[in-house]
Parts: structure tokens; sequence; C-alpha cells
């Protein structure tokens, strides 16, 4: 009876996602443009065109760069956020709104206002103030790979830390202050503390956070999209901008069928990855 | 439990029978009036005096429009409904759809049909192949230089020269005077590559597009000197690579601010620089040309309406009806005074902005390059590796050489 529950669920996976990655595996094994319903078996041919083109690949480095580094510096930025934020201090609510609110928006439209003010020219928002208060000459900021891939990451952490924190601070007040009052009893100082009670118990957070953090990093679109435009070159360039470029704007549905099926199992392969190997780690500590 | 399952079925039923009703409203004939849908991406506020304007002097037929947004919404939106079979009788055919939408056969021919005739021929033909017409398109674009005139006379110049080495010799002495000379949004083909290819595809036959997708010539040999000579813009120092991160957006705000004093631009700034400095006083120049070219500009014929070939014959007809409207002097005025377009058609002279005055002409002429809509296949995928591969020129990363090489390849792949 109790199985019953689960129909909901497997409808809404069968439905939207099953019957879906079947269709674009069928796809990707045709010539289909999008337009013409009549379209020719072509077999692997899509795959083996991925494969041996250079520039449909070209968002993967990123693409990794991306997801990693943001999965990475919005943990270590979270967690002490997180750790402030539950201390009684005046203001708490508000502060916590305030780190909370850069994820009320689109990244579409964070996007866009992160391109004002971290605009290459001189008159850019940032570009202005740093001139203004240190004399600094204008920084290329989205106009150098090196630096367009990084102000990508920044404004990916700087959109995602505050809501993670709040994730890290719903786990936080679950553990007992009975803990850190023995703790303190046994002469534990504050940097003990942490390291002893405050992140052991936190794995279990850290690994839905960073599970998010991973995947919705694998597949962002949005932020680079309206930041960089995928640019300068193929520099900030993201698989899901292939597969959208591809498909729609080309026409190309069975190739970008395809290049969406390849990388739906790497990210399928990544994230159970990541799940095994931090569902280890929490074993160790919880 | 019974009266769930009543409350239901009866909810199933309303459901099936305003279904039902919904996909039968697009094929709706009744009382004589014949309804035609459209998919239009001109804005309702602007479409609904004109919708108004041609039911009132066709009651026999009704518009049915529905709106998405240019570029890629409507591209999408259309698409969908053209492979569910849903698509409307009249649509948009554009850039970057008209290749899908003529290899698929979802368009009918619309050449010899009486409101082709006063269409310009420039505008015929970008929406057609081999003899046929698939688009009606009432208007064209062009984008050019726009001028800080105060700044340009600082240097002792009262417009754009018409020679590209005359034109880095201005842009040199603005910056001597302290001006930011220059700046052209690199996330689109450049303007001026654009515009300089125009050129010197205007003075050949068969054309550099014909050469190239023959196979009979290549990007690199056709391409390499015009973007060689675009490239000064950045190796002598005249424009920061910059550019690369701005869009058309900001290149604008800095001409409006005035620090700038030229920039590739077309008509659709007008508006926001006025608004934004009521005192600027600029206009608009055609791109100059290399030593062997004549000025030019980059532009093309707007989109194109088409009629859908899976509606039937009735609605084909009705469609016709609304086209002819369209085309005719008081659709062209209506149309016009909603978007202030140039218009092309050969009986009604379009009013515009005298700060646009010097592209006008041009633009009528169907003197207008675009190599996304003129390229013969592959459009937007070559677009794609272009504009790439030429903000990592601009960077300093490879030479003009290695971007036509990039685009050949890409071509010969696709």
């Amino acid at each position: 009876m109790n199985r019953a529950f689960l129909i909901p669920a497997i409808v809404v996976f069968v439905f939207l996602f099953v019957i879906p990655l079947g269709q674009s595996f069928y796809w990707s094994l045709t010539d289909f443009t999008g337009y013409d319903p009549e379209l020719s078996f072509i077999g692997l041919a899509n795959y083996s065109t991925i494969l041996n083109d250079p520039s449909m690949l070209a968002g993967l480095g990123f693409t990794l760069m991306f997801a990693v580094g943001t999965m990475v510096v919005v943990t270590l930025v979270a967690i002490p956020l997180a750790v402030q934020m539950n201390k009684a201090f005046f203001g708490k609510n508000f502060v916590r709104s305030l780190w909370f609110f850069p994820a009320v928006p689109s990244m579409a439209i964070l996007g866009l206002v992160w391109s004002y003010i971290l605009s290459p020219l001189p008159s850019g928002v940032l570009n202005t103030l740093l001139n203004r208060w240190f004399g600094v000459d204008a920084v290329s900021w989205l106009s150098d790979d090196t630096l367009a891939r990084w102000s990508v990451v920044f404004v990916g952490v700087w959109a995602q830390a505050g809501w993670h924190a709040v994730l890290y601070l719903a786990y936080l007040q679950s553990i007992p202050h009975e803990y850190y009052e023995v703790a303190k009893i046994d002469g534990a100082s504050p940097r003990q503390q942490f390291f002893g009670i405050t992140l052991p118990l936190l794995t279990p957070a850290m690994v839905i956070s960073s599970f998010l953090l991973l995947t919705n990093g694998l597949k962002v679109f949005d932020l680079p999209y309206t930041l960089t435009g995928g640019g300068p070159g193929f520099s900030t360039y993201t698989i899901t901008q292939s597969i959208i470029v591809s498909g729609v704007s080309q026409g190309r549905y069975g190739l970008a069928s395809a290049l969406a099926v390849m990388f739906t199992v790497a990210v399928g392969v990544i994230g159970f990855s990541q799940l095994k190997l931090t569902s280890v780690i929490s074993r160790r500590f919880v | 439990m019974r009266r769930t399952l009543i409350v239901g079925a009866a909810g199933a039923a309303a459901l099936a029978l305003t279904l039902t009703a919904c996909s039968g409203s697009d094929s709706g004939e009744s009382d004589g009036v014949t309804t035609v849908t459209l998919l239009s991406w001109t804005g309702e506020e602007q479409m609904t005096p004109v919708i108004e304007d041609f039911e009132a002097s066709n009651p026999d037929v009704k518009i049915e429009a529905s709106y998405s947004p240019p570029v890629a919404e409507y591209i999408q939106t259309l698409q969908t409904r053209v492979l569910s079979g849903t698509a409307p009788d009249v649509f948009l055919i554009a850039a970057e759809n008209k290749t899908n939408l003529i290899d698929a056969g979802s368009v009918i021919d619309l050449a010899g049909e009486p409101f082709m005739e006063n269409i310009a021929e420039f505008n015929r033909e970008t929406y057609g192949r081999d003899g046929a017409e698939y688009g009606l398109s009432t208007s064209s674009w062009a984008a050019g230089y726009a001028y800080n005139k105060e700044m340009l006379a600082e240097v002792g110049y009262d417009g754009i020269p018409e020679t590209w080495d005359e034109f880095l010799e201005m842009c040199k002495k603005l910056q001597d005077a302290g001006h930011t000379p220059f700046l052209e949004s690199v996330d689109q083909m450049p303007t001026t590559v654009s515009a300089m290819v125009g050129a010197k595809t205007a003075e050949m036959d068969p054309s550099v597009d014909d050469l190239i997708f023959s196979g009979e010539s290549t990007f690199e040999e056709q391409w390499t000197p015009i973007v060689e000579e675009y490239n000064r813009l950045y190796t002598e120092g005249i424009v920061s690579s910059d550019v690369v991160a701005l869009d058309g957006d900001q290149v604008r705000d800095e001409f409006a601010n005035e620090r700038v004093a030229i920039i590739n631009a077309g008509p659709w700034i007008i508006g926001a620089v006025k608004e934004a400095n009521p005192e600027l006083d600029f206009t608009f120049g055609q791109i100059p040309g290399l030593a062997d070219g004549a000025p030019y500009q980059a532009g093309a014929a707007s989109p194109g309406y088409a009629i859908n070939s899976a509606s039937d014959e009735a609605h084909q007809e009705a469609a016709k009806t609304f086209l002819a409207y369209l085309s005719s002097p008081q659709g062209v005025e209506v149309m016009q005074a909603q978007t202030n377009d140039v218009t092309v058609t050969d009986d009604f002279e379009p009013p515009v902005d005298p700060v646009f005055e010097p592209m006008v002409e041009p633009i009528r002429s169907g003197d207008l390059y675009l190599p996304m809509i003129s390229w013969q296949r592959s459009e937007d995928i070559l677009n794609v590796e272009a504009v790439a591969q030429m903000q990592r020129m601009i960077q300093g990363q490879i030479e003009p050489v290695d971007v036509t090489k990039a685009m050949d390849a890409k071509l010969a792949t696709s």
C-alpha cells in the first residue's frame, strides 16, 4: 500500500526524464533538423562528429572549471558564513536575508547586471570605483580569457553562497548544544569545537550542497551566456550552450541530441561518483 | 468517492471540450469570415493598429494573432509549432530559419503574386531560392557608423572619410585630441567586416559567396585581406581589445555619454541616444571602403511574411489578402508609423529621422550585405565560429588568416 505513494514520483520521472531521454537518444541517431518530421537514421555519425570536432567540446573545460570551482569555493564560503549567522547578534535576520537575496533573481538577470559592473571599460562600475579609490587603471575583467573565467565563477559563488549557507544553517541548528557545553567543560577551544563537532556533523549537509552545486554547475548556461556570451572566443563557452546553439539556432537537433545524451551520461557518472565519495567520507564522521 | 469520480469525470470532459474548441479555432470559417492565424514578432502594441486597420477594410478576414519576441524565442516557438503541425497561417521567415523552412517545404512560393510586384528586388531575393520567393519583406535595415559631429569637427572632419586609410588616420587624430576614437561591439559579426565584404561582393559576378559555397574559392582567399585591414584597428592601438566583452547596448551608452566619437550602429540606437543625451549632435555615415572598394553598409532585408504550406487553400487565399494589405501603400504606412522601419516598396516614401537620412538611399537601393543571411548554408555555424575566432584575433591570440582558415574548416565539416 505504501508503495502507492511512489506512483506520482514514478509518473513524473517517466514522463519528464525517461521518455525525453529516450526520444533524445532516438534523435541522436538521426539527421533531425527540428523542422522536417521526415528524418533519416544515420547511426552513430552524430557521436563521431562530436568526438572529431574540437569546437563541439569547446565548452567542456570551462564547464568543469565552473562546476568544480563553484562547488569548492561556495562550500568554503558558506560553512563559515553559516556558523557566523548561527550566532546571536543585532540584525541577524536582516543579514541572513541579505545573503540569501542573490539566490532570488534568475541567473540571467544577475549576469546582465554584473556585465555592467565588470565592464572592462574605464566607465565600468567596478573599474570606476577602483580608479577613484586606488588610482588603478581599468582592469579587463571580461575581456581577458583567464579573468573572464574567474569572473563568471565569482558571480556564480556570489549568487549561490547565501542559499547554501542557509542550508548549512538548518543543519547547524539541529546540532545539540550539549555537545558544545561538554566540549567547553573539557577545555576545547572554539577552533577545536568547529573541527571536532561542527564540521563532522555538517557532512550530510555537505553531501547535499556539493551534489547540488556540482550538478547545477555542470549544466550551467544562463549566467555565462548573459555575462560573457561564452567569450572571449570560446573561453567561457559551456556544454549546455553548445547543445542549445547546435540544436535551436543551427537546426541540428540530431547532433545536439547526441551531445545531450553524452552529457547526461557524463553528469550521471560524475554525480554518482561524487555521491559515493561523499557518503564514504560522511560515514567516517557520523 | 462516487461524487469525486463524477466531479473528476466532469472536469476531464470540460477540459477535453475546451481543448477541442481551442484546436478548432485556428481553422474557423463561419458567416463568410475566414480566420487567419498569425505569429508576429512585432509586439502586440505595434501590431494591433495594423490588424484593426486591415480588418476594417477586409471584413471577410479576421486575424488571430499570437506574439513571440525576436529572435531566438520566436524561432524556437515557430519551429515547435511547425513540427507539431500547429503552425499559424502566416509567420515570419528570417535569416535564422530561412534555410530550414525552405528545405522542409513549410512555406509557399509567392513569386508572381501581385502584392510582390512593388517590393524591392533585393528583398524578394533575400527570402527566395531558385526563382521562388517565400517572404514578403517590406523594409530593410542597415548599420553604419554613428558619429559625434562635434568631436569630428574638433579634428577637422565633417563626416566619415571614404577610405579605410583616411578613417584610421582620423581615428589617430581623435586619439591625439584625447578622445576614444572608435568602439565596435564584437558579440556579433563586426559591422565593419560585413560592410567591407559587401562592398567587395557588390563589384563581383559571381559573388564572393557564390565562389566560396561552390567550392571555387575559400574564405581564406576572399576574406583574409579584409580581416587583415579590420585588424589594424587593434594592432595599431586605435581600439582596445576590451571590445570583445562589450555588447551593442554598452557601446551605445558610451556614445550617448560622449565617451567615444564613433561607433557601429543602426537606427535602433537613435531613440535611446536622444533620450539619454538630447543635446548630442550626431548622425550616421557609411563604412569606409578599402583601397579598391567604395563605402558600404551592413544590413539586410527585414524578415518577410510567409504563408504556411500546410494551411488549406481557403486560409492561404485569406492569408494572401492580408499580405496584399501589408504591401499596399495604406498597409505600409500604418505599419511604418508603428515600427519606424525604412520601407522598400516603390509606392510609399517612408518618413525617417533626420540623423539617419544618410543611410536611407543605400537601404532603399538594396546596397546591403550581411554574411549571416547571404551565406548559402550553415549560416549560424559559420557565424558562431567567425565571431569567436575574431575575438581571439582581437586579443592577439591568432592572426587574421587563422580566422578565415577556421571558417573554411567549419564549412568543410558542416
